[in-house]
């Protein structure tokens, strides 16, 4: 299995070069960055008459300037903007063999493809839990730098256990999308598809069916709404068929191009 | 004999359209193989499926007497290969994508990379980003690629594409070197008669996914059509020469007269005499061989005009 370790040096080879992990750690900024904005509005309200529109859009999103409503802010933000974001590393790292053209090197080689499935798939979770890391300090910095009230122990472990819980959910949840870059053999199916589970996720989140939906569960459990253990086996159940489809089809399907 | 490759009634079908049709191939250990034919005859799809990335609707495919299935491992420890256009990780130098090859084939030492960026001549390119690489050079690392873990069979789809001639040149030896004196066997497609006929030992010319024909690159001599031309200043006067003594003289378009008969190849002299005793004297009297290209084109049934 030692070449086990190979192939992850070359996923990560890949993705490291490839510049986009820099510029993924850079875009998910925006979460905190605007959570932090939203609540530095909150805590000034004359400047959020000034700003009008925006105030009454944070007066709307945040409850309060203090830590756990900081807290919960940044884990619906990362829930949604995690989702989308972890569905492109995801995408990015499959499909660019198809749209590169560089799949068929690795159709005849003398390793299994369940080891180069599973090489990627470490990479993108890896991938995706150094980012959340990255979200996850940068906004307790931030939050210590707007000096937020509420700071207690207890408060900030559980604004933390639920950002956890919310980033880690959609981490499993993103493994279909592995196999629609397979299937499409690039990236547009499965980001075609992103934006479709995000207008559905909703829809079924309003019509009270969320907790059955896979990628509505996220950010459920950011809204503090009570959750069967069903809805965290579907989203792992979510998880591991992504898995075995992808690995079906790398096995079965013709690769003609 | 052991065989390297060997298929039996190999055949793909895509809906209505049969890509490949009952392919039989054996190729023998350390031979090198040709495989000819037209853009869309069915060589990558049989390429393809020697290398189990498609899966054949008909027939099966055994490389090194291993049955070749879709996803296996097997027998590709020993097998190298460049299927269409060779593309690579553009973001990652010619280094970093021979590395990347070199750690799918465990076993290879990690010496083999900079061995093989020397023998292709790549080391002025070694750390330059291979999406920046000229055609030229992407075609030497997707043959390094191929080489690099020391393969026993070899199957290059087009391997020329791209080069230069010096390139062409300097890849066919290479090939030659490693068939004769590393005894691999080299399995490669074309679809230029002229450029496999100076390094195979064998071709199959492949037509509309069925194979036409097999044979020894030494029978091309004796397979291609040779005629006489000629021109004279009195056309009439040397047909009825050529006539009365059984040759059956031809016009050709561009004012040039043809004599297909084996008896005037063999003799073209007889032939000038005669014109001469009938006070048409030769103005110009050659014989020709057909081209490789006008050859292959005739056994797969397209003269030139049709091209």
């Amino acid at each position: 299995m030692s070449f086990l370790g190979d192939l992850i040096w070359i996923e990560s080879r890949k993705a490291w070069r490839s510049r986009i992990p820099l510029i993924s750690a850079l875009g998910f900024l925006i979460m905190p960055i605007a959570s932090a904005f939203l609540i530095f509005v909150i805590k000034n309200p004359q400047l959020a008459r000034q700003l009008g529109l925006v105030s009454a859009k944070a007066n709307i999103l945040v409850s309060a300037a203090d830590w756990p409503a900081y807290l919960k802010l940044v884990a619906e933000a990362c829930a949604m903007g995690g989702f989308f974001l972890f569905c492109l590393i995801t995408s990015w790292t499959f499909g660019r063999e198809f749209a590169d053209h560089t799949v068929k090197d690795l159709l005849a080689v003398p390793v299994p493809r369940l080891s180069l499935l599973l090489a990627k798939f470490f990479v993108v979770t890896i991938w995706s839990i150094a980012l959340a890391v990255e979200i996850y300090l940068v906004s307790m910095v931030v939050g210590w730098l707007l000096r937020l009230d509420g700071g207690t122990s207890s408060a900030l472990l559980d604004g933390s256990i639920i950002l956890l819980i919310a980033v880690a959910l959609a981490i499993v949840s993103v493994t279909p999308f592995a196999f629609l870059a397979s299937v499409g053999r690039g990236y547009l199916l499965p980001l075609g598809i992103v934006v479709l589970i995000a207008i559905v996720s909703n829809l079924v989140a309003v019509a009270g069916w969320g907790d059955y939906f896979p990628w509505s569960v996220a950010g459920m459990v950011t809204q503090g709404e009570p959750l069967a253990p069903v809805s965290y086996v579907i989203v792992l159940l979510t998880g591991l068929v992504g898995i075995l489809l992808t690995y079906l089809w790398w096995m079965r399907a013709d690769q003609s191009r | 004999m052991t065989l390297a490759i060997e298929t039996h009634a190999l055949g793909k079908r895509y809906g209505a359209v049969t890509a490949v049709n009952d392919l039989s191939l054996r190729v023998a250990e350390g031979e090198i193989y040709a495989f000819l034919g037209l853009n869309g005859a069915g060589k990558t799809t049989t390429i393809r499926m020697l290398l189990g990335m498609i899966k054949p609707t008909a027939g099966y495919a055994s490389v090194f007497n291993t049955r070749v299935r879709l996803g296996s491992q097997e027998p590709w420890s020993q097998v190298g290969y460049l299927v269409e256009i060779p593309y690579a990780y553009p973001e990652l130098s010619v280094y970093e994508n021979l590395e990347v090859a070199r750690r799918l084939h465990p076993g290879t030492p990690p010496g083999a990379v900079s061995q093989m960026i020397e023998r292709l001549g790549l080391a002025a390119y070694a750390d330059r980003r291979a999406g920046t690489l000229s055609q030229g050079n992407a075609q030497r690392l997707g043959i390094a690629k191929a080489l690099l873990h020391e393969p026993r069979l070899l199957i290059l789809d087009e391997p020329a594409n791209g080069l230069d001639p010096a390139g062409i040149v300097e890849i066919r030896e290479l090939l030659r070197e490693l068939a004769y004196q590393k005894d691999v066997t080299v399995f490669m497609s074309s679809h230029i008669l002229a450029e496999v006929a100076r390094l195979a030992g064998r071709i199959g010319i492949i037509h509309q996914g069925r194979l036409l024909r097999e044979l020894e690159v030494d029978e091309l001599e004796g397979e291609r059509r040779k005629r006489l031309l000629l021109q004279v200043d009195n056309p009439e006067a040397a047909r009825s020469a050529l006539s009365a003594e059984g040759y059956a003289l031809e016009n050709l378009t561009d004012g040039k007269l043809q004599v297909s008969d084996p008896k005037a190849i063999e003799h073209p002299e007889r032939i000038a005499t005669l014109l001469v005793g009938a006070n048409t004297p030769p103005k110009m009297l050659v014989v020709e061989q057909e081209d490789l290209e006008d050859y292959f084109l005739r056994l797969v049934g397209m003269d030139g005009d049709q091209v």
